[in-house]
């Protein structure tokens, strides 16, 4: 800290280094390298007390359900960063493993009764096998490639959808999807389906975390860095890649499956191009390589999403400049070197008077 | 038994024949050196012996089982281990994580335990760690263990690929210009820790381009030229041999007017 | 025995649709060779070429040939602006963000259409009338004719522009060896930002072609504009005969699997066979200079 010139500094100064001191704490660091989080820290508690306190302190239920649809689709995102951040690996039909998930879980329940905790697990399962037959064709393309084939996945499973009305209701989709319970207690209020996503959140991320720190996720960004370099250590580069695809494929399912119980329809319309751009979004603002920097960006990106859809007509143009906008001033992400530009600009202040001071 | 065996290999790149018929032996636990001017296709048939390319015609036998059609990994299962001439090291992973990286095959788990944490994955973990931190003090990069690799200097970066060559337990090491960008120093030092990995039974092919080098660790040395197999004897031998001198001299005294020869 | 007698109807209808995807596609591959960037936004071009037609022909009342010249016109001038807001700023950014960001572009397009112009599917009327011309047996519209016509004499044209101008050579220089290009004084830049004229020329032009046979609505350029790159992998990405052939094979077997499997899955097909091309030869038929097939 700086020893204040005159007195009527004191005051302000205080103020600031508290502020930056508060902030110091409940941000992630910045990004140096790709910064893996090991272990647990005094900050991820006080994230995980926010994330269970939070309804309570704003009981509003638009906000609930907001909160909602922010946790899947941080689930979403927690499951494309395994692929996309650490994996280094380009996907834009992520969307369609939601489908698949969602799809799952109405079908399992709707017209076979199955409880919709086993449809959960179904719903994961059956995505990761669908990752897995696409998989190993696709994954064997890099770069635009990859990102156009899974493209053109994600728009046959749309038409495939919309095609085969008998199993999938068609253009119409499924309705009815009862919500989601666990040994008598039903998820039937915004308020307790939060709960329900984010402690499922909770427990991927729990679980992602371990993946990263094992030899899973060495082997994953070692794919991405040097693919020679991988192989040379004896890495089975395609069954990696492979791999990564499907545990992100899993994670989609699983919030498929939750998006259903909490929709009680499924529609085609929903897996579209959109979403996978995105959920791959979510994954580039949060920061590659880091495991809660995209899901803020979920939280960020559906609060936007729903504040501009009040913008009715302009919501999607808008939403097409925002995106890019965000691309061009956040490529590594939001996160990175968020503290350096927040300390910059609250010492604004201080630097400003100080030059005043200095010129008189 | 000849422990590696190059058998008449030929690699073509679109008309350039990078390598013509080479053939030589490597005996398990000696150091071979492979010499020759720039281009000579040196790196080529590393890239051939590793499995990441494939001859248009000949053979690589390892402890007498061809691999000439392996896939890389299958080829560092079998334990031949290598280093880049372009360094590859992964520079957004610790040091010691490099090295720890190189021994995935060797350690248990997979996605689901690992997820879960299981308490041998933990076990697992600590033992890898150990092991790499002991690679690590052998090449004198401990102190750095818990930087990023991309903190390193160029030099310290080419030993670590060393020492994550090493995570695999190679029977095999091939060695891409390991002395590199280092200082007298450096070099000498590596010259020592490759002949202690000799002693310790691992054989050595070493592309180097450091004379001195070169010339005090290796048992025999190989020459190519152009693609062409052109000397193959001790030091001493390769030394005088009338085919290397010209080789490099040729280059030198009439310099790049010349046609491609 | 019927079957048969359709077949050929098919596959000229399939040649037609197989023109304009072979537009669509030389339109990717001129900022491929500039740039190796791919274009998401290069649909939202097509489609763009036939809104602003229509646009200047209905609530300008501007006549036809007026119209189409000054649709492209401004379609060309998007394409600029294209390249100044989202390219350029990004020009050191790495590939999931450049493609993201022109799809970013690709959704603004396509919404500001749907803003700008209403959402109803517009349709222009045909250049030279409605009659159509017989050739053994099967009939063909004047206006599929004019576009298959059209087509090759775009592609000449970008042939003589690749291979015997100064500036054709320029781009393709810069597209392959960037560095060595700015060292001999090319602009990079600039011969990108040429390219994004080039290739929304081009766009809009097959928006022209395709609007009087089928309805353009704000949503089309998606699917337009991956079919278009979808041809012009089939054929050997970044070789203007790969465009040209891919779009083509793709027309055409497009038509004809109407006569097969049911109309809903048409799209479809396109995928299927990128999916097949990818997997059994990724570099295309006619095979690719800028794909490394090593170790597919």
């Amino acid at each position: 800290m700086v020893e204040p010139v005159h007195q009527d500094f004191r005051k302000r100064e205080i103020l600031y280094s508290l502020a930056l001191w508060l902030l110091s704490l409940i941000l992630p660091d910045p990004q140096l390298h790709y910064r893996r989080e090991y272990g647990l820290r005094w900050r991820d508690l006080f994230y995980l007390l926010a994330i269970l306190l939070l309804p309570l302190l704003f009981s509003d239920p638009h906000f609930h359900h907001l909160m909602v649809l922010a946790g899947i689709h941080g689930i979403l995102a927690l499951g494309l960063t395994l692929f996309l951040g650490y994996g280094g690996q380009i996907s834009l039909g992520h969307a369609a493993f939601f489908g698949i998930g969602t799809y799952t879980t109405a079908i399992l329940t709707t017209r076979h009764g199955w409880p919709p905790f086993l449809a959960f697990w179904a719903s994961g399962m059956v995505a990761s096998l669908f990752a897995y037959l696409i998989g190993k064709p696709l994954l064997k393309l890099k770069g635009y490639f990859l990102a156009l084939a899974t493209l053109g996945f994600g728009e046959i499973f749309l038409v495939l959808i919309k095609e085969s009305a008998s199993l999938t209701g068609g253009v119409i989709g499924i309705f009815g999807i009862p919500w989601f319970s666990i040994a008598g207690l039903v998820f039937d209020t915004y308020l307790k389906q939060y709960y329900l996503v984010w402690i499922v959140l909770i427990g991927l991320v729990l679980f992602t975390k371990n993946l990263i720190r094992s030899k899973v996720g060495r082997a994953y960004m070692a794919v991405a860095t040097s693919e020679d370099a991988a192989s040379s250590v004896g890495i089975h580069v395609s069954r990696i890649k492979l791999e990564a695809f499907m545990v992100g494929a899993f994670y989609a399912g699983l919030a498929g499956s939750l998006f259903a119980c909490v929709m009680s329809t499924a529609t085609p319309e929903t897996f579209s191009l959109n979403l996978s751009v995105l959920i791959v979004m979510m994954v580039i603002l949060g920061g590659m390589g880091n495991l809660y920097g995209p899901i803020v960006g979920a939280i960020f990106l559906t609060w936007l999403i729903d504040t501009l859809a009040q913008y009715q007509d302009y919501s999607l143009p808008l939403y097409g400049v925002i995106l890019i906008l965000l691309l061009i001033f956040f490529p590594d992400g939001m996160g990175t070197r968020l503290r350096v530009r927040l300390i910059y600009l609250i010492s604004y202040w201080g630097r400003k008077k100080r030059r005043e001071k200095v010129n008189l | 038994m000849a422990f590696l065996k190059i058998q008449g290999v030929t690699k073509n790149y679109e008309g350039v024949k990078a390598l013509d018929r080479v053939s030589f032996e490597v005996k398990q636990g000696t150091i071979k050196g492979l010499m020759g001017p720039n281009g000579a296709g040196k790196s080529t048939l590393f890239h051939l012996i590793s499995g990441i390319e494939k001859p248009d015609l000949g053979k690589i036998f390892f402890k007498e089982k061809e691999i000439t059609s392996l896939k890389p990994h299958e080829i560092s299962l079998m334990g031949i281990g290598r280093t880049f001439q372009t360094l590859q090291v992964w520079g957004n992973m610790t040091v010691v994580e490099n090295v720890m990286t190189a021994m995935h095959s060797r350690l248990r788990g997979g996605v689901l335990s690992s997820g879960l944490w299981l308490p041998w994955i933990k076990r697992e973990e600590d033992r890898a760690m150990k092991e790499a931190k002991e690679i690590l003090e052998f090449l004198g990069l401990f102190g750095r263990w818990k930087w990023f690799a991309g903190q390193l200097s160029y030099s310290e970066q080419r030993i670590l690929e060393i020492g994550r060559a090493l995570g695999t337990r190679p029977e095999l090491l091939l060695l891409d210009e390991p002395a590199a960008g280092l200082t007298y120093g450096e070099a000498k030092d590596l010259s020592e820790r490759l002949d202690q990995l000799r002693k310790k039974g691992i054989t050595i092919l070493l592309i180097e381009h450091h004379m001195g080098m070169m010339m005090e660790i290796a048992d025999e040395i190989v020459v190519l030229s152009n693609g062409i197999l052109i000397a193959e004897g001790t030091p001493e031998q390769i030394r005088t041999h009338p085919r290397v001198i010209e080789a490099y001299l040729k280059r030198g005294r009439q310099g790049c007017s010349e046609s491609e020869n | 025995m019927e079957l048969l007698q359709i077949i050929p109807q098919f596959f000229v209808s399939g040649l037609t649709f197989g023109a304009i995807y072979s537009l669509v596609a030389l339109g990717f591959v001129t900022i491929a060779r500039a740039s190796q960037i791919i274009n998401f936004a290069q649909g939202e071009f097509v489609m763009l070429g036939g809104m602003v037609t229509f646009f200047f022909i209905k609530s300008v009342r501007l006549p036809y040939l007026l119209s189409a010249f000054l649709a492209i016109g401004v379609v060309i001038g998007l394409g600029f602006l294209l390249h100044l807001l989202v390219i350029y700023p990004l020009r050191k950014a790495s590939l999931p963000i450049l493609l993201l960001a022109t799809l970013g572009a690709s959704l603004f397009l396509s919404s500001s259409s749907a803003l700008f112009f209403g959402t109803l599917p517009k349709a222009l009327p045909p250049f030279s009338g409605k009659d159509l011309i017989e050739i053994g047996g099967v009939s063909l519209s004047a206006q599929s004719l004019f576009v298959l016509i059209a087509t090759f004499f775009v592609l000449f044209l970008l042939y003589l522009l690749s291979h015997h101008t100064h500036l054709g050579k320029a781009m393709e220089a810069s597209s392959t060896d960037p560095l060595g290009a700015d060292l001999c004084g090319i602009s990079r830049h600039l011969m990108t930002f040429l390219a994004f004229g080039v290739s929304s020329g081009i766009g809009a032009l097959a928006g022209i072609f395709i609007t009087p046979l089928f309805y353009v609505s704000y949503h089309s350029g998606t699917l337009i504009g991956l079919k278009g790159f979808i041809s012009a992998v089939i054929g050997g990405w970044g070789k203007y005969g790969g465009a040209i052939l891919g779009g083509f094979i793709l027309g055409v077997a497009e038509s004809l699997s109407i006569a097969f499997i049911p109309a809903g899955y048409k799209d479809g097909v396109a995928f299927l066979i990128l999916l097949l091309i990818l997997y059994f030869r990724p570099k295309g038929i006619l095979g690719s200079p800028f794909i490394d097939s090593r170790r597919w």
